[in-house]
């Protein structure tokens, strides 16, 4: 027993059960505060019937599409056409493996970490480009090809972007970023005297695009070609691909993080007299007015289950409030909030872009992508080399 | 553009967009010849939403026919009863009180308002902003709730008669008007600062889709497309009906003719229409509200032509009487068929997301165009 | 300048950006949430039609004149009517009224003389089978049985 304990390969194994078997769900309640938010912006309520204020709409979600009947084109490609959603899927799952959740959990610290997670993002394509292709329809196609043109063109600002950011931490474990933040005393997208906020920015502009958001929602575009590359998709392995773009969201947003904004780390990180406001009253008080907001809601539901699911939901967030208090607990779960919570502003701010932008053109995104993301971010690599430089 | 012949030439595209499609605003097909995302040339099909309505009216007394025809646009159904009831007017030689004719301008504005909302709503959720629709429906909604609380429907209002109007206006009717104008003057604003120098938006329409003045001439093309070219038409100020020569009014145009020129003539005509409100609902006189029209109207024999300045354009009613109870034949001039023959010609050269863009922009309804 | 500057720092961006933001106040929240909120519909409302009886005596108001038959474009009602051999006046036996067919035009209420045929403000006309669209008399006169919803 002891032996297995000490196994290096228990508790990354462990990490990845409880990855694989949390991240739908999770993925599920992500596209529930997608809806929520949106509906927010548009001044609407959104999904409010499947339990107390939605709350289970999910799960409704989750059975509808696994009942659905899978349908397979015809004329599509039946292997590839099974397959490419599970790629696609594989791939944004896998990049889990390196996200730094916490100074305690993740499943593995490669000193590549980065690289890892770009590579399987760029595989992630291929299996867009495949479903589009195999399932024989125009819109299909015309969906996969703009995928294509668009995650290639925008990996290379991401990746300079990246580089940028690199050349500051001098690592490329993701654990070893953050680590340099922490020594720094500065998140990396404020520090060289804020001129790395340029590589932030692109980033996150190029990330949106990366990963087929509006304003860049283009292989997916609704209004032009019905759904793009999963127009002919349903049942499960629509969900597939749903669950895989929401993963690559949250790597995304969750490699944004560790690589600008500190990881798991809080704010001011080596300011010692905030310690406890930020790690300690900061998350209380937040999961207290969650708790209070469902206990609102509680008095205002009517019917006795979803009062029941309110009232556990007031309880839960109450007790993760008391959790924070007790300092042996703390410690154990204050990355991990930090990081949860920075990944779910930047997701926020993906909805709310989502919420307010038209979308660009083919040509126009091509234009953004080659004439001034990838310009920039090459300029933003060199001066921020050349200031580094100077200072160090 | 595929006029060079090299061997990577690849064989055009031929993609079928529609009748069921996210942005063909209904039952549109049009058939689209690709060169990868370029598109050299375009073919529409109509006809899905057909129902005859000007055969039925061959069939039905001069009042009974009078709701049909909010079933043409019934986004601007109070357009088009007004016409409606003017051609038969001229045909029966018939007078309209003044306050029938003033409320039938504050009514026929607010029904302009409310199709360009769902105009720009549409329009943007084609381009990719899936907000404003949003906006929109809220600002329409205030609209339809004016139109139920005056004649008992939302959409499809049969709200004027041959001869005037069948109802009185309801309590509170001028400061609903005067609310909802002040309101949606707030609204349009904020509209603006969404949409109007926002840079994808500006880069979307900007140049999409132009149609010249010559152009919109040849095709007969009229409404805020025409105005948006250049040309200053509009019968409410060329040929005034309805009493629309005593309000003070200006007619926005622009000069290029594109995407982005319809949006701003559009969101210009909000503001004028919310002007004439104000002025018609100031001005509004007392009297009677329906001429003199016997139970069973019976026009002479002949015929009449009515057009007015519908929200989308000219509409036209075409009417001849063969002296019976019943309308020999009824012709329709549809501004949004008529528009959109120039579908082709504005879209050869662009991309497929602007072919979308242009549908949104010619604002066109199915049941107007297919009848 | 002031130009470039606006450019460069995305100012037409954030600026729908902050629409979009302020719209999120809970108070301007649109929904309306069907069918546990009920819309309040206008008096003039033209919904569910009725045939209205005099109050005190429950006798019908309807002359069985016809008039509404003859108005309507889609000649959906049909009035049957007996002369009463005693009053030497028509009576009313049955009246049919197709909502399935009806556009709720409301020419038929303005030409009933004794505003005997009303449109109401019920919205709520749907059934499960067609011959449930065509109401009888009975039904006209006692209106629809409101609908219970379960939510
Ligand atoms: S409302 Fe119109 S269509 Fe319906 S019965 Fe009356 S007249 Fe006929
Ligand atoms: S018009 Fe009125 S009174 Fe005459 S038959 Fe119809 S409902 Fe009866």
């Amino acid at each position: 027993m002891e032996e297995i304990l000490n196994s290096p390969y228990v508790f990354p194994a462990i990490a990845t059960a409880l990855i694989i078997a949390v991240f739908p769900l999770v993925a599920g309640y992500i596209v529930l505060a997608e809806r929520k938010v949106l509906a927010d912006f548009q001044v609407r309520l959104g999904p409010m019937r499947v339990g107390p204020y939605g709350f289970l709409q999910p799960l409704a979600d989750a059975v509808k599409l696994l009942l659905k009947e899978d349908i397979i084109p015809a004329a599509a490609d039946t292997w590839i056409f099974w397959g490419a959603p599970v790629l696609s899927t594989f791939t944004a799952l896998t990049a889990f493996a390196v996200m730094p959740f916490s100074d305690r959990f993740y499943v593995a610290d490669v000193n590549i970490g980065i690289l890892f997670i770009l590579a399987m993002s760029s595989i992630g394509i291929l299996g867009l480009i495949l479903g589009g292709w195999s399932s024989n329809s125009k819109y299909s196609l015309l969906g996969a090809l703009r995928s294509a043109a668009q995650m290639v063109s925008y990996e290379v600002p991401l990746g300079f972007a990246i580089v940028t950011a690199l050349m500051v931490a001098q690592t490329l474990s993701m654990q070893g970023i953050v680590q340099a933040q922490y020594d720094k005393g500065i998140w990396i997208a404020f520090s060289n005297y804020g001129l790395m906020l340029i590589p932030t920015a692109l980033f996150i502009i190029a990330g949106v695009a990366e990963t087929n958001r509006a304003p860049f929602d283009l292989p997916e575009a609704e209004s032009e070609i019905v759904a793009g590359f999963h127009t002919e998709y349903s049942g499960f392995r629509f969900a597939l691909y749903f669950l895989a773009e929401y993963a690559s969201i949250f790597v995304l947003c969750g490699v944004a993080v560790t690589v600008f904004f500190g990881g798991w780390l809080r704010p001011f990180a080596n300011v010692g007299f905030l310690e406890v406001p930020l790690n300690v009253i900061f998350p209380i008080l937040l999961f207290l007015l969650i708790g209070g907001g469902c206990g609102v809601g509680t008095m205002r539901v009517s019917q006795a289950y979803e009062k029941g699911i309110m009232a556990v939901l007031t309880l839960a967030m109450l007790l993760v409030a008391a959790l924070f208090a007790i300092p042996a607990v703390n410690v154990l779960i204050i990355g991990f909030f930090w990081f949860l919570f920075k990944v779910l502003i930047l997701i926020y701010m993906f909805i709310w872009f989502r919420g307010t932008f038209p979308r660009f053109r083919y040509d126009q995104l091509m234009q953004l992508g080659w004439r001034y993301l990838i310009p920039i971010s090459m300029g933003g690599l060199v001066v921020n080399g050349v200031v580094l430089l100077l200072t160090s | 553009m595929a006029t060079q012949t090299t061997f990577l030439d690849t064989n055009e595209l031929v993609l079928n967009m529609g009748p069921q499609h996210p942005s063909t605003h209904g039952v549109l097909r049009v058939i689209l010849k690709l060169d990868g995302e370029r598109v050299l040339g375009t073919e529409c099909v109509i006809g899905y939403l057909h129902r005859g309505v000007e055969k039925i009216a061959e069939n039905r007394t001069y009042q009974q026919f009078a709701p049909y025809v909010d079933r043409m646009d019934y986004v601007a159904a109070v357009s088009n009863g007004l016409g409606y009831c003017m051609a038969a007017e001229v045909l029966g030689g018939i007078e309209v009180p003044e306050r029938a004719q003033c409320v039938r301008v504050i009514l026929t504005e607010l029904n302009r308002i409310a199709s360009h909302l769902l105009w720009l709503g549409t329009h943007a959720l084609d381009i990719g902003a899936m907000t404003p629709v949003f906006y929109c429906f809220r600002e329409r909604e205030e609209v339809l709730k004016i139109f139920e609380k005056y004649c008992g429907a939302r959409l499809t209002t049969h709200s004027f008669r041959i001869g005037g109007l069948q109802y009185e206006t309801y309590d509170n009717f001028e400061k609903d008007c005067h609310t909802f104008c002040d309101w949606l003057d707030k609204k349009v604003d904020e509209y603006e600062e969404l949409l109007t120098t926002n840079r994808i938006w500006v880069g979307r329409t900007k140049g999409v889709g132009i149609l010249d003045a010559e152009a919109c001439k040849a095709y007969g093309v009229t409404g805020p497309v025409l105005r948006a070219a250049g040309v200053a038409w509009d019968l409410r100020k060329a040929q005034p009906y309805c009493g629309y020569e005593k309000y003070d009014f200006d007619i926005p145009t622009c000069q290029n003719g594109d995407t982005y020129d319809r949006y701003i003539v559009r969101m210009a005509e909000f503001r004028q229409s919310t002007r004439i409100i104000r002025q018609a609902v100031d001005s509004l006189p007392s009297g009677p509200i329906k001429g003199k029209v016997s139970k069973v109207f019976k026009p002479p024999i002949g015929e009449a032509y009515v057009s007015i300045e519908a929200p989308k354009g000219e509409l036209g009613y075409y009417i001849v009487s063969d002296g019976s109870v019943q309308p020999y034949r009824v012709r329709v001039r549809p501004p949004s068929f008529v528009n959109l023959q120039a579908l082709d010609e504005m879209c050869r050269g662009a991309l497929i997301a602007d072919v979308v863009a242009i549908i949104g922009t010619i604002d066109i309804v199915l049941g107007e165009v297919d009848r | 300048m002031k130009q470039f500057l606006k450019t460069i720092f995305l100012v037409d961006l954030l600026q729908g950006l902050w629409v979009t933001f302020r719209n999120q106040k809970p108070s301007l929240i649109y929904t309306e949430q069907y069918p546990k909120e009920r819309p309040s519909v206008a008096e003039r409302y033209r919904g569910a039609p009725r045939l209205n009886v005099h109050p005190d005596t429950d006798e019908t108001l309807c002359i069985a004149c016809n008039l509404c038959a003859l108005a309507c474009p889609e000649e959906l009602i049909v009035v049957g009517a007996e002369r009463n051999e005693e009053t030497r006046r028509k009576e009313l036996t049955t009246f049919t009224y197709d909502t399935s067919r009806c556009m709720f035009c409301g020419l038929c209420e303005d030409a009933c003389p004794v505003d005997a045929l009303e449109l109401t403000q019920d919205f709520e006309l749907a059934s499960y089978t067609r011959e449930g669209a065509v109401w009888d008399r009975q039904m006209l006169e006692e209106g629809p049985l409101p609908t219970e919803y379960k939510h």
